[in-house]
This record gives structure tokens, sequence and C-alpha cells, in this order.
């Protein structure tokens, strides 16, 4: 097992002139769900994106469960995921040709299997036949989510989880993914802009303000040594 | 009344000709319909030694050819593009998929779709106009294969300006095909284009494939120097436009354009 799911050093990503993120270094253990916070435009997609290999750093390093990203794209790819609202699936398919075709890119040797014991997890199995595109925004979470599983990534990315879902969703959703890192013991690293759910899922949270971590650490101890009472006032205070 | 029609038109404006290749695909497309049947009238008035049976199988086998490329341009094109309309270029490139693994995809299913999609044509024209397209003999495959590899190199080449400088460029996807047509001489010969857009046309390897079709049901004769220098400029550009392809999309990671790219 890594001891790091994550290693960042002197992370630099730089478009045309403006730098985005601005030297950036931490570490992230093997399991648990951890939180990354920030102000619109603080630098968290930039920095997902830079996790995921979709975005090549200016200049730094990022490890991967002990891997450089750099040179080990192909190997660290099968071990990670990714969900966000704000990317989609081909709406033209099925739910379940498309939980087929990702499997597929990933590799998935028993993916029927894997598909319909998420889908029952999920809750999504009366919508495996419908096209993707005639989902609500619920609904198309949960399959993103469900898609974001089929390969049992040990890393998984979110970009706000729960954006835009009503709470019975939201709920259901944290609880699942609480559970399911639980399981598998895996490392689960969000973004969100809710409080609550940042403080309710994560045992650590980093605070970036514009491309820099500003802070970070276990939310108790934050909110102790800086002499906040509520992660409410932590937040506007730090950001 | 007024500022509501005002306000659709300066929306309407700025679609049309907020970017440099709507505005072009604006002033090109009446140039290029008068060029092309200028061109093709000018051959069918001169050619008098041409049957009429004769002219109907050239241009016939011309319309097929030059569909192979234009279905293959855009059965390429097409399929990518239906990634980036579905908001799942992102999901696409977290996956292990290498770059070389989408582009035997993106070629792969451009000639399943091209050989499915022309299938029934060339039997329509041959039930109707006594159309024989075998008459090419084995370099109706030569033929196919090259006008295919023209149509994936342009796909290659759109689909990589689609991604790194966005939608505006797809226009280009259908007009592409159209702007090429007159230099190709699918319809007429070389002889019949004046001399700037001859120097222009012999660089492009749909010019040697029709005139060697040409050769072939006309004179009955074929011209090898044609067939290499056909080889070697799809080489060229097939290789170029992959290369291009490739570079747009490590562009793209360097520019962040993959997260979040979509409609």
């Amino acid at each position: 097992m890594n001891y790091f799911s994550i290693k960042v050093s002197n992370l630099v990503k730089q478009f045309d002139k403006k730098k985005i993120i601005k030297n950036i270094s931490f570490q992230l253990p093997s399991e648990g769900i951890f939180g990354i916070l920030g102000k619109n435009g603080a630098g968290k997609t930039t920095l997902l994106g830079l996790l995921l290999g979709l975005i090549t750093p200016t200049s730094g390093d990022i490890f991967i469960l002990g891997k450089n990203i750099r040179n080990n794209k192909d190997a660290v790819l099968n071990q990670i995921n990714f969900q966000s609202p704000y990317v989609e699936l081909p709406k033209k398919m099925t739910v379940i040709q498309n939980l087929f075709f990702y499997a597929r890119l990933y590799g998935v040797l028993n993916f029927r299997e894997v598909i319909y014991k998420l889908s029952e997890e999920l809750k999504i199995n009366d919508l495996l036949s419908f096209n993707y595109g005639s989902l609500s925004a619920g609904q198309k979470t949960k399959v993103n989510l469900c898609k974001s599983l089929v390969n049992t990534p040990k890393l998984l990315l979110l970009d706000e989880p729960t954006a835009s879902l009503d709470p019975e969703t939201s709920i259901f959703i944290r609880d699942y993914l609480i559970n399911y890192q639980k399981q598998n013991k895996s490392t689960i690293l969000l973004t969100s802009h809710n409080l609550d759910e940042i403080q309710n899922m994560c045992s650590y949270v980093l605070l970036i303000k514009s491309g820099k971590v500003v802070s970070r650490g276990n939310i108790a101890d934050l909110l102790k040594k800086n002499n906040f009472l509520s992660f409410k006032d932590f937040f506007l205070g730090h950001s | 009344m007024f500022n509501r029609i005002s306000a659709l038109l300066i929306r309407y404006k700025t679609i049309s000709f907020g970017s440099f290749p709507r505005l072009i695909s604006i002033f090109y497309w009446p140039s290029v319909q008068i060029l092309f049947w200028g061109f093709f009238t000018n051959f069918l008035v001169s050619d008098s030694s041409l049957s009429s049976l004769g002219v109907l199988n050239i241009i016939l086998s011309a319309v097929v050819l030059w569909d192979v490329l234009f279905r293959g341009q855009l059965g390429l094109t097409m399929s990518f593009l239906e990634e980036l309309w579905s908001r799942n270029l992102t999901n696409l490139f977290i996956t292990p998929l290498k770059d070389i693994e989408l582009i035997i995809a993106l070629i792969l299913i451009s000639f399943f779709r091209t050989v499915i999609g022309l299938t029934p044509a060339v039997f329509m024209a041959n039930y109707f106009f006594d159309f024989h397209l075998f008459e090419l003999g084995i370099f109706l495959i030569f033929f196919f294969f090259n006008l295919i590899t023209v149509g994936w190199a342009i796909g290659f080449l759109v689909s990589g300006l689609v991604l790194r400088y966005g939608h505006s460029f797809e226009e280009l996807a259908w007009a592409i095909i159209f702007i090429l047509l007159p230099f190709s001489c699918v319809y007429y010969p070389l002889e019949s284009l004046p001399w700037l857009m001859q120097k222009i046309s012999i660089l492009l390897p749909p010019v040697h494939i029709f005139e060697s079709m040409r050769a072939i049901l006309i004179e009955n004769k074929v011209y090898y120097e044609s067939i290499f220098k056909i080889l070697g400029l799809n080489l060229f550009y097939l290789s170029f436009s992959i290369i291009f392809f490739i570079s747009m999309i490590q562009k793209c990671r360097k520019k962040g354009l993959l997260i979040n790219q979509g409609e």
C-alpha cells in the first residue's frame, strides 16, 4: 500500500502569463475523504485537472498512488476516476450502454457483474434502459457516479458531487460515498461549495486562495488553532 | 418591438460574422458555385469526343468517388465532434485511452460509415443508369482507399482545430470539402483550371486520383507516375494531419481546455 495517495511538490500552472496554481505542495494519506475548499476562481478545478492528467503542469511533480503521473499516466489513470456535474456522458446512448462503454475503456474484466451491482447500490436499475440525455440532473449525477466507480478506483476525484441536487439525493450520495470509502479503503478527494458537506464528510481539508494553499489540516484542529467557532467563519476568514 | 428585433440582429450578427471560419464560409460558397459549374460546363462543351453514356459514366464515377472522400471526412469529424457536443471529452481523456487508440477508432468508424453509406448508392446507380463502377477494376479499391485517406487527413485537421479553437471551426467540418472541390478536378480535367489554380491543385491527391480515373475510363490507360504521386502525397498529408491532431490534444492539455469542455 502507498503511504500517500497524492503527493504534489512545487506544482505551478500558468496559462499564458497568469499563474493559476502557485507553487503548491501537499500530500494526502492513502485512505480517507479529503476536501478542497476555495472560492470561485481559486484554482480548485485546475488542480483537479492537473491531478487527472487533463492539464499539463508548467512545473512541479504530481505523484498519484506512488507513481509520477508524468511518466506513468496509463498506470495511474487505470486506478483513478472522476465525476463532475459539468461533465456528461454521451446523451444518445442508454445508461447501460454508457456504463459498458466506460467499463471497456478501463478494461474491467467482469464489467457486467460490477455494473449491475453498482447500479443496484446506487438505485439506478430502473434507469439502465433510458437514454442518458432524458435523465434529470439528480439521475445524471447518480449515473455519473456509477461511471466513476466502474473501475473500482483507488483514488476518486469529485467536483461538487452534490451540486444542484435535492436534499434527499444529496444525503443519499454523501452516505453512499462515506460507505464506499470505508468498504474499499480508497481515497476520495472532493471539491464543494457546501461547507456542511465538507465538514460532515472530510477528515482533512486544503483551503486554496488565489492558487495557493493557505490552510490545511483536520477541521477540528483548524478551528481550534485559529479560534473559530464555526467552519463557515473559518472559511470566510481565510478564503 | 424594435429593441427586441435589434437585440436578435446583434446576436445573429455575432454568430454569423464573429469568427473567421464563419466569415470565410459566407464569402466562399457563391464563389465555389460559380467556379465549379463554370469549369465543369467548359469541359463538357469543349470535349466533343465523349459519348453521352461515357459522360454519364465519368460523372457518376466521379460522384461516387468524391462521396468516398466526403463521407470519409464527415464520418471521422462527426464521430469526434459528437464527443464534444455530448460534453464527454473530459471523461474520455481521463481513461487510459491513448491518443493513437482514439485515432484508430475514428478511422475505423469512418471506414464503416462510408462503406455502409455508399453501397446502396452504387447499386441504385447500377440499376437506374446502367452504371458500372467496377469498370475501374482493381484501381477502384486503390482510389477508394486513397480518397478515404484524404478524408481522414482533412478530418483530423478539422477535429484538431475545433478541439483547440472551439466551435467556430465546426463550420469547416462541412465547408472544407467544398473549399477543396474546385481544386480537386473531380468533374473536369486539370487543364481546365487557370495556371495558378493548377499549381495549387497538383499538390492535392484528389486531382491525381480523378485524373487517373478519367484516364482509365476514357483512354483505358494507367499512368503509374500519378499512382506514385497519390501514394506519396497521401502519406505526407495523413502523417501531417495525425501529428497535428495529437499536437492539438497536447496543446489543449497545456491550456487546460480538456476539462469541462462542451457545448
